[in-house]
């Protein structure tokens, strides 16, 4: 450093010489050299060692922060390292960051008491090294962290008080409608009645014949209109019609468990899982692209998340600590007990044995949704069998499916064979054949 | 005799819709020993000795349907596979056998993609992403899946941090996981594992 302001200081006095004149005149040499290396050290360490206040370094230290840090580090919470506010006062300088950042491991190595102490106290896990950053990044990064620890936090009531507009009439205009129409129709026929009466009263003032006059007084009472042919006959008709329909319909259910929505032990919600986070259904159900059964996850995969999320959005943790009791997880500790038990789910979906079904025909190759078959699980809260599963069902569906051709080889000659029809249907390929699925 | 055929038709109605399936009952079952295996079940267990003892054609003194198999742990139908097996697989893999510690994942840093690239191989790959990895770390790898909002920890694939791995890294942090990650070994297979980290590689190009 003092070397460069040496020779900094000699080619500003070959360039200037009035002012080289001046300063001899006022200053030694050893005295200038050493102004002008302070003033020096002092811009460059300045530079290097402060924390940028503006917009653009602040933005461009966001868009660093939510690209690399966020998995790890939150502004004002500590998630699975420390929280960055105030971070600068903390560490013993801003270089000390800086070095952390690019080598953690070299940090801790030298014995730096504050690196150890954060090491010790985070289990010994130490934080990836960004050893690509320069300085000005690093220091972006910080700018982001202290104008954002800086913010106060907005109180939530402003947002969540809020209600979302529901599209459409709102309910207590629909309300007030119907009961002005009610309203109307009871005047109407008060309305209707005191004209009836005024006419028979005009009626009776004139002179009438007998049968006019039967006509003006007849009497319709319930009793006649119940006793009427007519009226019995619909009765009937309609009781027989619909004693028919629900005799049929009852036939028709018997050997189909449609709409089977069984309590199970842990009640886990498709709703929140595959609706809500949109895990892919074949993460948990991974035999569904590889064999016959779709399978049960065993509760290793629950512990995939759940050993960090404990707590549950409509239960709490009641349901969440039932896993843990059936793999033998102590949350506490966060360690395995070795004492499992069998979650003894609730079967479902079952084809009688003389049926064959394979997952991975139909999601694999043939490239079926979920959903297709087993309808919104995605909105089920509790899982309900959604289709029939009869042989109708299975049938219907193999005739009006395309063939998912696309991309594999081994239908390529077939559907040179089938090139006279428009579409290759399951049909087609034998997929109404009794032995295709019995035997 | 019209009233009484009329009666009969509602009770017969009536006694129907009780037949139907819904909530936690399964509905009346026509030709029931269809619908309940002889043999054991694996996805199916039943522990009541007297189920199905009006159909019992086996002169066991039991009930038909009844469906576990004693001398397995809880009595399950299915059970763990011996210690030490090894799967047979199409390649004739050996199961990865890197050791899950800090000098397992130096020495995976090292280890070779064995699948050749082709397009198939990364479409598989996508798929394969997108089933096990995307609602963490986001359809392009940035961290930003789903779970990522509730589970810490979620790493940016597409980051500075990640983005120079190799993918036997990427292959020995899906079987035994990192930091948070699960160990994902006993879900996704060798094969699959390897197809995934071909694609994050391509992921991390873009």
């Amino acid at each position: 450093m003092r070397h460069l302001a040496c020779r900094f200081v000699r080619f500003r006095k070959k360039a200037d010489i009035s002012k080289r004149a001046t300063m001899k005149k006022r200053l030694s040499r050893p005295v200038t050299i050493l102004t002008f290396a302070l003033i020096l050290l002092f811009n460059l360490s300045s530079f290097a060692q402060t924390i940028p206040t503006e917009p653009e370094a602040i933005s461009a230290g966001e868009a660093l922060f939510n690209g690399n840090c966020k998995s790890c580090h939150r502004v004002k919470q500590k998630l699975v390292g420390p929280a960055l506010a105030g971070v600068e006062d903390r560490a013993p300088s801003v270089k000390w960051i800086i070095d952390w950042v690019r080598n953690p491991a070299k940090v801790i190595a030298s014995g730096d008491d504050y690196a150890v102490k954060i090491y010790e106290e985070y289990n010994k896990s130490q934080m990836t090294a960004f050893t690509s950053y320069t300085d000005e990044q690093i220091l972006s990064i910080l700018a982001y962290v202290k104008a954002d620890a800086a913010k106060v936090d907005q109180p939530k009531g402003d947002n969540g008080g809020e209600k979302p507009e529901t599209p459409g009439v709102p309910t207590g205009y629909l309300n007030a409608i119907l009961i002005g129409l009610v309203v109307i129709l009871v005047l109407l026929l008060i309305i209707l009645g005191l004209i009836i009466n005024a006419l028979k009263k005009y009626l009776d003032q004139r002179d009438l014949s007998e049968e006019d006059k039967e006509v003006v007084h007849s009497k319709y009472t319930i009793n006649s209109f119940v006793k009427s042919s007519g009226f019995i006959f619909i009765v009937i008709f309609l009781v027989a019609s619909v004693t028919f329909k629900n005799v049929i319909d009852g036939l028709y259910t018997i050997g189909i468990q449609q709409n089977y929505q069984p309590r199970q032990p842990i009640a886990f919600s498709h709703k929140i899982h595959a609706g809500e986070y949109e895990i892919e259904c074949r993460y948990c159900h991974t035999g569904a692209l590889k064999g016959k059964q779709a399978n049960i996850p065993s509760a290793n995969i629950c512990m995939n998340c759940h050993s960090q999320i404990r707590e549950g959005t409509n239960t709490g943790t009641t349901e969440i600590s039932k896993i843990y009791a059936a793999i033998g997880y102590d949350p506490a500790t966060g360690s395995y007990t070795g004492k499992q038990k069998p979650i003894e789910w609730v079967r479902i979906h079952n084809l009688p044995d003389l049926a064959y079904f394979n997952h991975a025909q139909h999601n694999n190759v043939g490239g079926i949704q979920c959903q297709t078959c087993h309808g919104p699980i995605e909105e089920m809260d509790v899982v309900k069998q959604y289709s029939l599963l009869t042989m109708g069902w299975c049938i219907d569906c193999h005739r009006k499916t395309d063939v998912n051709t696309k991309g594999n080889e081994y239908y390529d000659k077939l559907l040179e064979l089938h090139n006279s029809k428009k579409s290759l249907k399951v049909e087609d390929i034998g997929g109404l054949e009794c032995a295709k699925c019995h035997y | 005799m019209r009233i009484k055929s009329g009666i009969w038709g509602v009770a017969a109605a009536l006694l129907l819709a009780g037949c139907k399936a819904g909530g936690d009952y399964q509905g009346m079952e026509y030709a029931p020993n269809m619908y309940h295996s002889v043999a054991y079940e694996p996805l199916t267990q039943i522990t009541d000795e007297n189920y199905g003892v009006w159909v019992n054609s086996l002169d066991n003194g039991r009930g038909e349907y009844y469906n576990t198999n004693k001398f397995n742990p809880f009595g399950m139908n299915m059970r763990l596979p011996a210690p030490n097996t090894v799967r047979r697989t199409d390649n004739g893999w050996l199961p990865y056998r890197g050791a899950n510690d800090t000098t397992g994942l130096r020495l995976a840093n090292r280890l070779v993609n064995p699948l050749q690239e082709t397009p198939a191989l990364l479409e598989q790959g996508k798929l394969l992403y997108d089933i096990n990895c995307k609602h963490c770390h986001g359809a392009k790898g940035a961290g930003d899946g789903k779970v990522a909002d509730k589970y810490p920890g979620v790493a940016n694939l597409t980051g500075d941090a990640i983005k120079g791995v190799t993918e036997g890294h990427i292959f020995h942090v899906i079987t035994y996981g990192k930091g948070l990650m699960g160990a994902h070994g006993s879900q996704v297979s060798e094969e699959d594992r390897w197809k995934i980290a071909r694609y994050v590689k391509q992921l991390q190009k873009n």
